[in-house]
């Protein structure tokens, strides 16, 4: 690659960064499978429920839970996180969501009307999150 | 101390290992190696998101080049490539592809290439010494050899794989590693991928106070695009920690399958 001198693109960068902070969504976009393509980032679902299930394991953590969102009727939802990896500096444990626990999940729903959803955050019965959310000390 | 001597070893033997079959491209004299400056880029790196972009660096991307804007938690949705204008034949892959078809346990732990996996949200370490730098990620558990010893790219028609062949020198304080020899995989995460043609030239420099690694990751496709694409990267160092094991687990995908 030659080094070759660009003045516009500093200038290009400024623009693209500004772009960039609108598509920001914080701490849940990236992932091994396209945030963008699966999940609607312009709706969020908040739902209620007990826990069957638990994993921590990458590429992403999963939450399988029983419950409803909104007045919609109950059913089985499940909530994948980011990965493990990046959860483990943010205070997530393999068990620090266990089966029968009572927990609100709140995320970004599958565009495909699945009960399927990205996590952005979860809050225990008391409403204490779970982890440290996003947005807070982000490295 | 004990890690790092664990790493280079294991960074020898596949050293030894890659080098064996082809002595075409057996390391060169060291004549041929550049000589090594008195930085340190060995270390600890988590990526630093929304960093303003080193101005230096930058200016240094040649012509004809579309600024990826999607480093970091960043993705563009379908149909989006940051101003990378792929030729017919890698755009008509793009819009035939479906995010579904990577929610297969067959599909789900294929690691991207370097090309995509260096710009997300995963720190890396870097182990270096004069003939040889390694890069250890934590995503996908990837681990590059940097050959510094004046060798050069291997035959057109060697293995690829998905972290390449490169080949690293100094040029002042900064790192520039030449990579070819990658397998074809995605280039933004939606459908668009590189060829095996790809060339990828990457540019590394620390900040003034030593705190932040700075980086450029440009690259060129005959194959799949009509212009060149790069990227700016940032890190801050964390001393003290090490990448974690990423192990990934393929029975995530049966997750969304269940979610009828």
């Amino acid at each position: 690659m030659a080094a070759h001198r660009r003045s516009g693109n500093v200038k290009t960068w400024r623009m693209l960064a500004a772009c960039a902070a609108t598509m920001l969504v914080a701490g849940a976009a990236w992932a091994h499978h396209s945030f963008a393509a699966f999940f609607d980032p312009d709706r969020m679902v908040t739902v209620t429920g007990k826990v069957t299930r638990f994993a921590f394991t990458n590429p992403h953590g999963m939450i399988v839970l029983v419950g409803r969102a909104g007045k919609e009727p109950e059913q089985e939802w499940r909530a994948e996180t980011n990965a493990p990896v990046v959860l483990l500096r943010r205070g997530w444990t393999r068990d620090i969501i266990k089966p029968g626990e009572t927990v609100t999940i709140e995320g970004w729903p599958a565009r495909d009307g699945k009960p399927y959803l990205r996590l952005r955050r979860a809050l225990r019965a008391d409403g204490s999150p779970i982890g440290v959310p996003f947005g807070q000390g982000d490295s | 101390m004990v890690r790092m001597r664990e790493v280079l070893m294991t960074a020898a033997a596949a050293v030894f290992l890659s080098a064996a079959p082809a002595a075409a491209w057996a390391p060169a004299p060291a004549a041929a190696a550049t000589p090594a400056p008195s930085v340190d880029l060995s270390g600890f790196w988590a990526p630093a998101m929304g960093s303003s972009p080193d101005p230096a660096l930058v200016a240094r991307l040649p012509p004809n080049t579309a600024i990826l804007s999607d480093s970091g938690f960043i993705e563009f949705p379908q149909g989006e490539y940051g101003g990378l204008k792929p030729k017919p034949g890698a755009l008509a892959a793009a819009r035939a592809w479906k995010p579904e078809d990577e929610m297969t346990v067959s599909r789900t732990c294929a690691a991207p290439s370097i090309v995509y996996a260096m710009q997300g949200p995963f720190p890396f370490e870097i182990y270096q010494t004069p003939e040889l730098i390694v890069f250890k990620y934590e995503y996908f558990d990837m681990v590059r050899l940097i050959f510094m010893d004046g060798r050069p790219h291997p035959p057109a028609d060697a293995p690829h794989s998905k972290t390449g062949h490169s080949v690293g020198r100094w040029e002042g304080n900064e790192l520039v590693i030449d990579t070819t020899h990658l397998s074809p995989a995605t280039i933004t995460n939606n459908g668009l991928d590189h060829s095996a043609q790809i060339h990828l030239v990457e540019r590394y420099k620390l900040s003034s106070d030593g705190k932040a690694l700075m980086a450029t990751q440009w690259f060129e496709d005959p194959e799949a695009l009509e212009n060149n694409g790069a990227r700016y990267m940032q890190w801050t160092a964390k001393p003290g920690q090490y990448v974690y094991p990423y192990d990934c687990d393929p029975s995530f995908a049966v997750n969304y399958g269940k979610g009828e």
